[in-house]
């Protein structure tokens, strides 16, 4: 059985299964964005450049606006990664925050370094299994 | 009875009959000709008005019809989808005529900055190379100008992918039917450096006076696009517009008249 112990230091990815999740929510709002935003981009300049058909037309209308767009789209890109980022970062340490100090905490009861209750935060996720884990704990200790 | 191997045929069958269906949905009849001799001559081409409207009219019963083109400081044009392979069928063929020439100074400051002002020709007549990615697009345009030599070719001020190709120059033809012929895989070549990698998407005309604010006058005519050399041959076209199919009737009576006429002396 795998012991998860303690570690003071804290590392920015508290486990493997957390930078795994973080991972997948993070691709999971990236790659559907990036894709749409590329389609809807070539969409709507090709579906323009396909009525115009004249260069002229097409250079002096549509490459500006097509150009700018792009810009617009670089530039607003990191600010989103990093929006994402944090906040499946964020989700992500609630539930593998709470998952790791429920199998702490049940490892040091099998090995009766400590007694009482599982406590949880507020805002973290697992509080209904923590609420039924403390009872089961209360019948085995009654 | 049906077994997987069955399916497998009909499925394969089916989606090759898709394709065949599709390919012969986008095949062109081709060589394609426009004489301008029928009032509804204008009715396969699409008019794209970019500022004010140049005055497009068919003209079917003069000078065997033609296409006639006025504009006052305006910029529309008349567009051919098409599709055909430049490599296969390089030959385009036109007959045209310049009544009134845009207003510009001569052209001989055109890398300097103003060189758009003066973007404006009596005639053109463009092959449009599209692509899937709309900046890939490329252009071939025949201009007639007043005052750049023939054979010149230049860069449009708008976009590096539009080369210009001096075709008539100069105003001794003008008020004259002049006809020209091109071959547009030998002048992409040369315009562009390397060969046309697509096919030719659109054959269009304009005659526009937008950027001088300016009025001009032109007229076009026997617009062939789409053949080679080997039709071209076959067809007998020398260097001039192709006979009419009247004329060839005619031709023909009077080969048979002649004809019969020896044979009644004999």
């Amino acid at each position: 059985m795998e012991k998860i112990t303690n570690n003071k230091r804290k590392r920015f990815f508290a486990n493997k299964m957390h930078k795994e999740i973080c991972l997948i929510l993070f691709l999971a709002a990236i790659i559907p964005a990036f894709i749409i935003a590329i389609c809807m981009y070539y969409l709507i300049f090709s579906v323009m450049a396909e009525q115009m058909l004249f260069p002229e037309a097409i250079a002096y209308n549509i490459i500006p606006a097509a150009k700018k767009v792009a810009l617009m789209m670089l530039a607003l890109a990191p600010f989103s990664i990093i929006i994402i980022l944090s906040m499946a970062y964020k989700i992500t340490h609630r539930i593998v925050g709470p998952y790791e100090r429920i199998v702490r905490e049940l490892d040091e009861h099998l090995e009766n370094k400590r007694g009482g209750h599982i406590i949880l935060r507020k805002n973290d996720k697992f509080l209904s299994l923590v609420e039924r884990i403390n009872k089961l704990l209360d019948r085995i200790s009654a | 009875m049906l077994n997987i191997k069955n399916y497998r045929f009909i499925s394969i069958a089916v989606l090759t009959l898709i394709i065949i269906f599709i390919h012969l949905a986008y095949t062109y009849d081709l060589p394609k000709l426009f004489r301008f001799n029928k009032k509804e001559a204008l009715e396969e081409w699409e008019e794209k008005i970019f500022k004010n409207k140049v005055l497009y009219s068919v003209e079917p019963k003069k000078e065997g019809g033609y296409l006639s083109a006025k504009s006052d400081k305006a910029c529309s044009g008349l567009i051919y989808r098409i599709k055909f392979y430049p490599k296969e069928n390089p030959l385009i063929s036109w007959s045209w005529k310049v009544i009134k020439f845009p207003e510009k100074k001569p052209a001989q400051d055109r890398d300097k900055g103003g060189w758009i002002e003066k973007d404006d020709y009596a005639a053109r007549v463009y092959a449009i190379f599209p692509s899937w990615y709309f900046m890939n697009i490329r252009s071939l345009e025949y201009i007639w100008d007043e005052n750049l030599p023939e054979g010149t070719i230049i860069t449009s001020p708008y976009f590096s992918n539009i080369k210009l190709i001096v075709t008539e120059s100069g105003r001794s033809n003008i008020g004259q039917w002049v006809f020209e012929e091109r071959d547009i895989y030998q002048d992409y070549k040369r315009a562009f450096g390397s060969a046309p990698s697509g096919y030719v998407g659109a054959i269009a005309l304009m005659t526009d006076t937008d950027n001088t604010l300016s009025t001009a006058e032109a007229t076009y005519k026997d617009i062939k696009m789409g053949y080679n050399y080997e039709v071209k041959e076959k067809e007998g076209l020398g260097a001039g517009p192709e006979e009419s199919r009247l004329e060839r009737m005619i031709k023909k009576i009077k080969g048979w008249v002649e004809k019969n006429g020896k044979n009644n002396q004999q």
